[in-house]
């Protein structure tokens, strides 16, 4: 059983610190990837003024959990850090962080990706722009649902 | 006598954008299933009705996903939710 945290939060997240309890974890660390999405200053060639994030309490932590279930069935992983930010965000802010700590770089990095794909496809999380005074709610892309079902076929 | 039919509150939730349409729907509703939740509110809610039936609307049940057909017993909790755009 391989250390995972989960978090849901309305607070900022430390890049460092995330890094550095990955690679403490254990001495058979070999290889940490990190991945941290930020909010984008632009949606439909304009710039937005904030970003709010909506999730599902307590269903979004089980779908966070089994997505984490499955990469650690997948690959050999020693732990993994998954964090969402929740509620008002900016321009540049940090939203999301994955984090994977394995033996060999394979590992981690395609668990990395994985738990990337299937958070933006399957975790109950919604965007809202503001702009220009306006708010208005994301929508889903294909070309997420495209990059999550590339792992459907492997592996299986 | 025909049987009498055991009531059901179930407690609504919209997420997304489909909150924007329920505004004014109420919390809880006496259904069996989510499709006919969604029978029940086309009278009073045609928009929001329309945008439940589009196909990538998924339907949870006490934080599961679930079948339209799901059978709903007294006090659970049904979730409809649009396409996920987080990360």
């Amino acid at each position: 059983m391989s250390f995972n945290s989960i978090r849901i939060q309305t607070h900022d997240f430390d890049l460092a610190q995330e890094y550095q309890q990955l690679r403490e974890l254990s001495s058979t660390v070999g290889a940490v990837v990190t991945f941290t999405g930020l909010v984008r200053d632009f949606q439909f060639d304009s710039s937005i003024d904030s970003l709010s994030l909506q999730h599902y309490p307590g269903m979004t932590e089980t779908l966070l959990q089994e997505i984490v279930d499955q990469a650690n069935q997948r690959w050999q992983l020693i732990g993994g850090t998954v964090i969402h930010r929740v509620g008002e965000l900016l321009p540049r802010d940090q939203i999301v962080f994955v984090g994977v700590a394995s033996q060999h770089r394979a590992d981690a990095f395609e668990a990395a990706q994985f738990l990337m794909d299937y958070l933006k496809t399957k975790a109950t999380f919604w965007k809202q722009v503001s702009q220009d005074g306006q708010q208005h709610w994301v929508e889903s892309k294909d070309s997420d649902t495209d990059a999550a079902s590339r792992w459907n076929s492997k592996n299986d | 006598m025909p049987p009498q039919r055991v009531m059901s509150l179930i407690n609504l939730l919209f997420f997304g954008r489909l909150g924007d349409f329920a505004k004014d729907v109420p919390a809880t509703i006496d259904a069996a299933t989510p499709a006919e939740i969604r029978q029940l509110l086309a009278a009073d809610y045609p928009a929001l009705v329309k945008e439940l039936s589009e196909p990538q609307v998924l339907v949870s049940v006490n934080q599961m996903i679930v079948g339209w057909d799901q059978h709903l017993a007294d006090g659970s909790e049904v979730a409809f939710l649009p396409p996920v755009t987080g990360g």
